[in-house]
């Protein structure tokens, strides 16, 4: 079989030992890899008696069987663990060339579990596995450290936690290639919990292609696609992802200070065009990507990479800041804490609604992009305000009496898509198995862009359906682990191809959407077995209740029950939303019950 | 109720279906998928001119009073659901598709705009081309691995996420069957100009 390496890692952190062995060949044809693998290996190794900051929680790093092999975006890897922000299952996926290496250090997997007595450090040389002290690493900042542990992108790759990880800060990040980040939910707090400062890879084998001519031949029709479609090859490397900051504003889907409007009167001033014009160093990309939609940006103060869309939208709109500079230096700053950039402006915008409105006794105030900076220092080192919003912001809104001003879903910040303009989005939010997340399936390509073709935003009936696809087939790319922006000028067929092409093994395109839909499933037995239910499946109040007063989106709410209703029949799941046996079956997981 | 958006929805695309020579007056059909629910034609109803109670409503797996209402080829739509993450199907019949399945198991186009997208459309055979398990699951079986195919001598079969989506399939195939059949008529030499066309009849 080519594509899997079919070597599973196993370090235990505790004895500061490792094996290692066979990746069981049934497990990886049902799950693929990336984030499928993750989730199950993570339901037999982390049950619901665990905590997620103790030492019985594991992180468990997987590649894909594309990964490495040259297939454009085929750099990614992804990262599983029970998240301590929500509780729910996590996953979360990055690009740059840590993954492309860790893949070609002969390895599809890797698990860490227990905790080192002291900070360490790993470092993986193929079948050498070292163990270094970290105590002079440990408080350096993500920059430091990754330099320090010699960085280079086509050699030797870094990835590691900073402050935030270290103080055990539920947002916090775990930052690959110095900027890059397994952001969401909190990996970075698990990682910190385990005294594990950094993992250094070095690695030279190529994976093996079943079918080399015919994989020549995705790889070609999928750079001609890639340059054929306006977004791939314009607005992405010209603008980055920042070139959503003017669409969603202008058709009232821009969720701004703290998602009580829908449009930001100051949304030219942070968008891509400006990003572009006034602050844009350089494009970079990623190992095999053509796409090239990573910015360097500079200010007066600092260069960096990004920020990206929802950074921009996070520390922007939702804060009600239109300084792109203090933004970019925000951002920054993020990356070299090690902390999420969305839970981390929009627990900053919730705190500045509850102070505006008086139940937070703080200066922080919509606008006030000089207490950016720091409060994110602060929040990073668990200091006087930042010990307050280190956890999020519904610990943060809980704990002042108003969970209802937290932004988020299953304790995750949503994104920047406000769903009241995007009622598929909503069902999208409520119903994401790790959260308020616009990477478990995002409308906006059929709702606004029209890929593949565009779809009334606020039609109700029938999104059920457009949900579900999106959520199956983003877990299909997961698992991949490819880039979805890929996806945005190549269509599933031709993953399924290439897919069949690497392993030998035919997918259709059915099939790999069936990976996808079976990975949702699993998710979500995991979190039904937590303990979460139906009633988990919900927005902030806000959006069910309070329609914006002017723009396009004007007097919509999320019409979320109706919807919820339908996405629980059309995924085969009962009325209390668990799937049946008969759905399990299908999807070859009624062994899991 | 039909959301009046998915209506407007199915009269234009088959307005649209009528206009384009892509049907006769009471050729063809199409269908969305709903989660567990179907809407589709109504049978005898002429997609060129469709009417609100026009479009019938009933399950993807399970019968109901609507299925007496529905289209013959609702026994197709249904196993192409199950069988693929279709969200959308149209049946038509393009003439010069139509033509070109009569000769040959797969089309591939010359034209750019068809090499790019399809690449290639299988043919399959089936004597009764019409309503019968048999057919289904040949198109079913077929559409599995492509976005529209064509059954011999019938019409197309095309699905997407949108009724949109599977009109464009429809529409690009058989532009590309059009071409195809104007370039026999000039009858010179083809001049390459595609890299890697001779991996389309593998994709």
């Amino acid at each position: 079989m080519g594509g899997w390496v079919g070597k599973v890692l196993d370090i235990d952190l505790t004895t500061q030992t490792y094996k290692t062995y066979a990746l069981d060949s049934n497990i990886a044809r049902l799950f693929v890899g990336g984030r499928g693998l993750g989730a199950r290996l993570l339901w037999d190794l982390v049950g619901p008696d665990v905590d997620p900051l103790s030492t019985q929680n594991v992180l468990i790093f997987t590649t894909g069987p594309l990964t490495a092999t040259g297939y454009q975006t085929s750099n990614r890897f992804s990262v599983s663990t029970k998240s301590p922000l929500t509780g729910t299952i996590l996953d979360a996926n990055a690009g740059g060339f840590w993954g492309m290496q860790f893949k070609k250090a002969g390895y599809d997997a890797m698990i860490i579990r227990g905790k080192a007595s002291q900070p360490v450090w790993i470092e993986i040389k193929r079948d050498v596995i070292t163990f270094h002290d970290a105590t002079g690493l440990w408080g350096k900042r993500v920059f430091e450290v990754t330099d320090q542990l010699g960085q280079n992108n086509h050699r030797r790759n870094v990835l590691c936690i900073g402050p935030a990880g270290e103080n055990l800060s539920r947002i916090a990040s775990i930052m690959v290639d110095r900027q890059r980040a397994l952001a969401r939910g909190g990996p970075g707090a698990v990682m910190g919990s385990k005294n594990l400062k950094a993992i250094v890879v070095e690695g030279s084998e190529k994976p093996q292609i079943e079918d080399q001519e015919r994989f020549k031949f995705m790889l070609y029709e999928t750079r001609k696609l890639l340059a054929a479609s306006p977004l791939t090859s314009q607005a992405l490397p010209e603008f980055g992802t920042a070139v959503l900051v003017n669409i969603m504003n202008s058709i009232g889907a821009l969720a701004t200070r703290n998602h009580q409007q829908v449009q930001f009167e100051g949304a030219e001033a942070i968008s891509g065009e400006e990003l572009t014009e006034k602050y844009l160093v350089k494009n970079e990309a990623c190992w095999a990507c053509p796409i090239a939609c990573t910015r360097v940006s500079r200010t007066e103060k600092v260069q960096g990479e990004g920020p990206e869309f929802e950074t921009i939208w996070a520390f922007g709109a939702q804060c009600g800041i239109d300084d792109l500079a203090a933004i970019i230096e925000a951002n920054t700053l993020c990356n070299d804490l090690g902390m999420d950039t969305i839970s981390a402006g929009s627990t900053i915008a919730c705190a500045m609604e509850l102070s505006e409105k008086g139940y937070l006794d703080s200066d922080l105030r919509f606008g006030r992009a000089d207490l950016l900076a720091p409060t994110l220092e602060q929040m990073a080192y668990r200091r006087d305000i930042g010990a307050e919003l280190a956890d999020g912001s519904l610990r943060l809104a809980t704990k002042y009496g108003h969970p209802e001003l937290s932004m988020s879903v299953k304790g995750l910040e949503m994104p920047a898509y406000d769903p009241r303009g995007m009622q598929g989005q909503g069902l999208l939010y409520a119903t994401s198995n790790r959260g308020g997340c616009h990477m478990r399936g995002n409308m906006v390509g059929v709702e606004v862009l029209g890929i593949p073709k565009l779809i009334d935003r606020f039609q109700v009936q029938g999104k059920a359906s457009f949900v579900i696809l999106h959520q199956n087939v983003s877990a299909a790319i997961d698992s991949l682990v490819l880039c979805k922006f890929t996806n945005l000028g190549v269509a599933e067929e031709y993953f399924a191809r290439v897919l069949s092409a690497v392993t030998g093994i035919h997918y259709a395109t059915g099939d790999l959407i069936r990976v996808g839909e079976r990975v949702w499933n699993l998710e979500r037995l995991y979190n039904l077995r937590e303990g979460f239910t139906e009633k988990d499946d919900t927005l902030p109040p806000r959006l069910l209740t309070e329609a914006p007063q002017e723009g396009p989106s004007q007097g919509w709410v999320v019409h979320l029950e109706p919807m919820l209703k339908e996405y629980y029949r059309a995924r085969g799941w009962d009325e209390h939303g668990v799937p049946t046996p008969r759905k399990l079956a299908e999807l070859e997981l009624d062994d899991l019950n | 109720m039909v959301d009046p958006r998915i209506y407007e929805m199915f009269r234009d695309i088959g307005r649209d279906l009528y206009v384009a020579n892509m049907i006769s007056s009471h050729g063809g059909n199409m269908s969305v998928r709903l989660g567990d629910r179907i809407i589709i034609k109504r049978r005898g109803a002429m997609l060129g001119n469709l009417k609100p109670h026009d479009l019938v409503e009933t399950g993807l797996e399970k019968n109901d009073s609507g299925v007496a209402l529905a289209s013959t080829e609702l026994i197709v739509h249904r196993a192409i659901y199950k069988a693929t993450p279709a969200l959308a199907i149209i049946h038509c019949h393009p003439r010069a598709a139509i033509a070109f399945s009569l000769s040959r198991d797969e089309i591939v186009p010359i034209d750019n705009e068809a090499s790019y997208l399809l690449k290639k459309v299988p043919v399959v055979t089936e004597e009764f081309a019409s309503g019968t398990p048999e057919m289904a699951n040949k198109v079913a079986n077929a559409l599995k691995d492509y976005k529209i195919i064509m059954l011999r001598g019938h019409g197309s079969f095309a699905i997407g996420q949108t009724l949109d989506e599977a009109f464009f399939w429809s529409t690009v195939l058989e532009e590309a069957c059009q071409i195809a059949l104007y370039a026999k008529i000039i009858n010179e030499p083809f001049i390459e100009y595609r890299k890697m066309s001779d991996s389309y009849s593998k994709f």
